[in-house]
């Protein structure tokens, strides 16, 4: 029987870590929709859940900064909706204070850029998404 | 024409950019994201990098100039800047973002300027290291483009 493929949302506003991560994400498997910042990511995740658009995603990566909104305020607003939705920030900001601050935001887990094959692995085994 | 000789001189001129510093393990990680179906992804992601990397430090030239000591706004453009470099483990590049940062929190303006002539130089050596990599990839032929090069 084949797997479901996971369907992830990449929030990511510089186009380079986008090309590397989806290259990453697509040779996991998966799905993936792409936001470049944290306003539209909040308009997919609507969306998604809507019933418009297939259910829920399996899994969102964020950056922090981004323009319009970041991913600390798409966080909250996505936690707002009710969404439990696994929620990783893949940011260059690495200080203590930095991942604090995104899982006060609602965030569950944190890994610094780049994204690799093997940070994914990880993120998948700890969701249950492998 | 001897397209294996090509392949082992690329092999050898990959090896020495790991050797002298310039890249470091995440290239291997972009490498192996490389596949039939995406058969140039490396050197995509590459000349993205230099497109990218090129209008960052533009920028953080013109705030420089225009926002004088403001080490806030040069860092942000800075830690920009060194994402993109750990992108491709342009490992040199990312030590010469270090020091900029380092300095802009020391409030040295001068530190800054001199990271910044070095910064710019390890960026043209780079990418002209990295052109004559992929140039000869190229003459190796499809197999050499396409695939993992040998080490």
């Amino acid at each position: 029987m084949d797997r479901r493929r996971i369907r992830v949302l990449l929030v990511e506003d510089e186009e380079i870590h986008r090309v590397v991560a989806r290259a990453v994400l697509r040779g996991a498997g998966a799905d993936v929709d792409e936001a470049e910042n944290g306003a539209e990511a909040v308009r997919l995740v609507r969306e998604r859940i809507g019933g418009g658009g297939g259910g829920a995603y399996d899994l969102i990566l964020t950056d922090r900064q981004m323009p319009v909104m970041d991913g600390h305020e798409a966080t909250r607003r996505i936690r707002a909706m009710g969404v439990a939705t696994p929620i990783v920030a893949v940011s260059s900001d690495c200080l203590p204070s930095d991942v604090h601050a995104f899982t006060a935001a609602g965030a569950d887990d944190f890994t610094p850029k780049p994204l690799t094959k093997e940070k994914l692995g990880h993120i998948l085994a700890k969701f249950q998404l492998a | 024409m001897d397209y294996s000789n090509l392949r082992r001189q690329a092999a050898s001129m990959k090896r020495g950019l790991f050797d002298q510093g310039y890249l470091d393990e995440q290239f291997r990680q972009v490498e192996d994201l490389q596949d039939e179906a995406s058969p140039n992804f490396v050197e995509e992601v590459v000349v993205l990098f230099f497109k990218d990397s090129a209008k960052l430090m533009s920028n953080l030239e013109q705030a420089l100039e225009k926002y004088p000591r403001d080490f806030n706004r040069w860092d942000a453009y800075m830690q920009q800047l060194k994402g993109s470099c750990s992108s491709i483990g342009a490992s040199r590049m990312k030590i010469e973002c270090l020091s900029f940062r380092d300095n802009c929190g020391q409030g040295n303006v001068e530190g800054c300027m001199g990271s910044l002539q070095k910064l710019k130089r390890e960026h043209a050596l780079l990418r002209q290291k990295l052109e004559s990599y992929f140039q000869l990839l190229r003459q190796a032929g499809p197999a050499g483009a396409a695939t993992r090069p040998v080490m």
